[in-house]
């Protein structure tokens, strides 16, 4: 099932022509992330520099978790680019949660351009230390 | 210990493909392995605008200096002192630790008329471009 779902997503990255290819690189940027385990769950940081809270879309559809983030500069609108590291309006980046994850309680928070998404473990696969009896 | 290595709780699908596939493919990483942090660069007639991708940052511990044409900015990031919380790392790709750039503006500046604000993670620098290199309406006079 999930495998199916990660195919029909590489799928519709894979470009068409080599052409095709450097139009899709130029659409969004993939924001560099740490992943960070913990018993209680998993935290992504995502550096998504320029991106708003109300320009930022975080969603999750069965075990994908899709985050897309739009920049806004706040350029003069007479601006002409002289050089730029930076070419795309937008952040984007998918990940396939493990069943272990809830899903359904996600916190996100957005500080000064950078992301921290937190999925908890659900409850029965948090470890749990087991007591062992002397007698 | 091997069934943890071949078990994340989250994964990357789409970014192992791309680099399977795509080695070249365009990314903040591959773009900006130049330098951190990664800048744009644009003029205006009155101004040269930098934005400079630099998030997460206390802006007071940013040292910025202009100099003539030329702009440098330093500063620590320091992700994993600032990181309370005891756990594993499974991806570290964000840039950690001291970082320097100097940038050449691309036209001659006014370094006594500069603004730089921070938001949302993005630092602004506006130098204005010294009076005498901005563009002047003519007025033809006919006689």
């Amino acid at each position: 099932m999930s495998e199916e779902k990660q195919l029909d997503l590489s799928q519709q990255k894979q470009p068409v022509s080599t052409a095709g290819q450097a139009d899709a690189e130029i659409m969004t940027l993939r924001p560099l992330a740490d992943i960070k385990e913990t018993p209680e769950g998993v935290s992504v940081y995502l550096d998504m520099p320029g991106v708003a809270k109300d320009a930022l879309d975080i969603d999750v559809d069965r075990n994908v978790l899709s985050i897309r983030g739009a920049i806004n500069l706040h350029t003069p609108e007479e601006l002409k680019p002289s050089y730029m590291e930076l070419h795309s309006g937008v952040f984007e980046r998918r990940f396939t949660l493990g069943d272990e994850l809830d899903s359904a309680n996600i916190k996100a928070t957005l500080k000064q351009g950078e992301l921290v998404v937190f999925i908890p473990r659900s409850e029965k696969h948090k470890p749990r230390k087991v007591e062992i009896k002397v007698h | 210990m091997i069934s943890n290595m071949l078990r994340f709780p989250l994964s990357m699908f789409d970014d192992d493909l791309d680099n399977w596939f795509f080695p070249e493919s365009r990314t903040v990483s591959r773009r900006t392995r130049a330098g951190y942090p990664p800048f744009n660069v644009g003029v205006t007639d009155k101004n040269v605008d930098l934005y400079l991708f630099i998030p997460a940052m206390d802006p007071d511990t940013l040292d910025v200096v202009i100099e003539k044409n030329l702009l440098s900015v330093a500063g620590t990031r320091k992700l994993a002192e600032n990181d309370e919380q005891q756990g594993s790392y499974s991806l570290k790709e964000r840039f950690d630790g001291d970082f320097k750039r100097v940038i050449t503006l691309p036209e001659d500046v006014d370094t006594d008329s500069v603004e730089a604000n921070y938001e949302d993670g993005v630092l602004h620098i506006r130098v204005a471009k010294p009076v005498v290199s901005q563009p002047r309406q003519i007025q033809i006079n006919v006689n």
